[in-house]
């Protein structure tokens, strides 16, 4: 009985000291993840709940077997369900959707009129922006793997990542780790963010697209710094924030993005640079994680994949978004993660 | 050896040829495998591209790939070719397709005359493995979908990028080193007088 009541008034003392502190304060990575998360799947489900009456649209199929009509709901389904209607070869290698030839659309993202649609794999024959949004989502699920790589006692602030660019060798994200001043990783420690990430490949997630307002971007990033900063000049156009998630993992990003993580095939975390701030900047380090990935499917030689991996430990060459030396104005838009 | 060199008397197939021919069931015993032989081959002739059971397929093929090595290798004016062609097209208007299409189209062919690729087949059936036999050179749309040569998928764009740099890195030492070169000859030749040998040595770039 004594127990119990000295339980039960260290609960209430608990969550009365709670009650006194911002929550956010107390919230360690991976809650703050899953809290991210839950908004994430409140927003959405807010959101389907809206579209009201359910409207037909008609989306016209061309490509392979034969082109076809398919009479889809507005608002609610996604070109993958359009490829779900004609194989699962469809489903499994459709990385990126073409509406109406010109506009690239997520395979998640609902269609909202009467269009064309073309579903777009890796080895279509003009694949530059397949690989583009194959690369962004690789930049986003590092940041996803690092955040989860690392020990509750390291918080990790992600920072942004820049617009892919394939031919400077690897997709990158920049992380800030406060804790660690200088941290340089030993191989062993890059073998294990490679096996992170190949992890949560293997989870088959998908990547979900979801507009939201800036208030609730703003609401579900609290913890970091970086992204709370970055979201007014986000939501400067339209005050819409474009968020992406896979698994647990919410991130802001313009997209488009792949269908589905089982789609990345090869991969590797290759290095970890310091990147130092400028004087006059707020942030005075910044890690830029590296990596290099291919899809699934592609079959590469062991030897070109080292040359791969090789010239990906390199640091990139892109801008750093923390060094900024006379056009600030300039630095802006690239610094934010939605930059494409 | 006595022996006749036997490529001399059968041309060389460029498939591989089991050395045991195929048993295909039939009422009619081996003349009626042999029956579907001819239909098979007829019908590869005549269309160019069939889909149609392994078995049949692998051994149609080998007569095929025979009946078009000869008709190569002896023209229209050769009585015993012409029987074969006579006895291996059912369709006699096919003996012209022959001698006159496919011998043009594979005379300077160093590959088999024929293509098989497996086919897929509907999961799940008892059917047996499909495949699709075709004429190489045939007018339909190529079956295969290989685009390694594509400078746009992604693993050449990195590859591509990677020579890149790998150039330019060799062009830069090359040019650090000619710059070296250049700079102790300069001091050289300040230090003493420039004697003929010295500056002929110069002239050939050490690379």
């Amino acid at each position: 009985m004594k127990h119990q009541i000295l339980f039960l008034s260290k609960t209430i003392f608990q969550n009365h000291y709670n009650k006194v502190t911002p929550l956010s304060r107390f919230l360690s990575t991976q809650e703050a993840i899953e809290r991210r998360s839950h908004l994430f799947t409140l927003e959405k489900k807010r959101q389907a709940e809206n579209v009201g009456r359910i409207e037909k649209i008609e989306v016209k199929y061309k490509g392979v077997p034969n082109d076809c009509t398919l009479v889809m709901n507005k608002g609610i389904s996604t070109p993958y369900d359009c490829a779900r209607h004609l194989s699962e070869w469809h489903v499994d290698t459709s990385a990126l959707a073409l509406l109406d030839g010109t506009v690239y659309w997520d395979m998640h993202r609902p269609l909202t009129e009467n269009c064309t649609l073309e579903l777009q794999n890796f080895t279509v024959a003009e694949p530059q922006q397949v690989n583009k949004a194959f690369w962004r989502t690789c930049s986003l699920l590092l940041g996803a793997c690092a955040t989860v790589a690392f020990k509750d006692t390291v918080p990790v602030q992600l920072h942004s990542f820049p617009g892919p660019d394939i031919r400077s060798g690897s997709f990158i994200y920049d992380i800030d780790l406060p804790t660690l001043p200088d941290w340089k990783p030993t191989n062993q420690e890059l073998y294990t963010l490679s096996a992170e990430f190949v992890k949560l490949v293997r989870q088959n997630l998908i990547l979900e697209r979801l507009e939201v307002g800036e208030e609730l971007a703003l609401e579900m990033f609290r913890d970091n710094e970086h992204k709370t900063k970055q979201i007014p000049s986000i939501a400067r156009n339209n005050g819409k924030v474009t968020l992406y998630r896979a698994g647990h993992h919410v991130d802001i990003s313009k997209g488009p993005m792949i269908s589905n993580t089982a789609q990345v095939g090869r991969v590797t975390v290759t290095s970890v640079h310091k990147l130092i701030g400028s004087q006059d900047s707020d942030v005075k380090q910044l890690y830029r994680f590296q990596g290099v990935a291919l899809p699934t499917n592609v079959v590469l030689n062991h030897f070109a994949y080292s040359i791969l991996t090789e010239r990906a430990k390199k640091l990139n060459p892109a801008r750093s978004p923390i060094s900024f030396a006379t056009d600030k104005e300039d630095f802006e838009p690239e610094s934010i993660a939605a930059k494409v | 050896m006595n022996q006749a060199e036997v490529s001399k008397l059968v041309s060389k197939l460029r498939i591989k040829v089991p050395a045991e021919p195929r048993k295909l069931r039939s009422p009619k015993g081996p003349e009626g495998r042999i029956d579907k032989l001819r239909k098979t081959v007829t019908g590869l002739i005549k269309y160019e591209r069939i889909e149609l059971n392994h078995n049949r397929g692998d051994e149609a093929r080998q007569y095929a790939e025979r009946l078009i090595s000869e008709a190569i290798r002896y023209g229209d004016c050769h009585k015993p070719t012409m029987d074969v062609a006579n006895y291996w097209l059912l369709e006699k208007e096919l003996i012209h397709k022959l001698f006159k299409v496919l011998v043009p189209r594979f005379e300077n062919c160093n590959t088999a005359y024929t293509r098989m690729l497996n086919a897929p087949r509907p999961l799940p059936s008892r059917v047996d493995d499909k495949v699709v036999l075709e004429l190489r050179g045939n007018p339909y749309p190529s079956l295969v979908n290989r685009q390694s040569n594509n400078r746009l998928l992604i693993q050449n764009v990195l590859l591509d990028a990677a020579k890149y740099d790998y150039r330019q890195s060799k062009y830069a030492e090359m040019a650090e080193k000619i710059g070296q070169r250049e700079e102790a000859q300069a001091l050289e030749k300040k230090s003493k007088e420039p004697t003929k040998e010295s500056s002929n040595e110069s002239k050939t770039p050490e690379i």
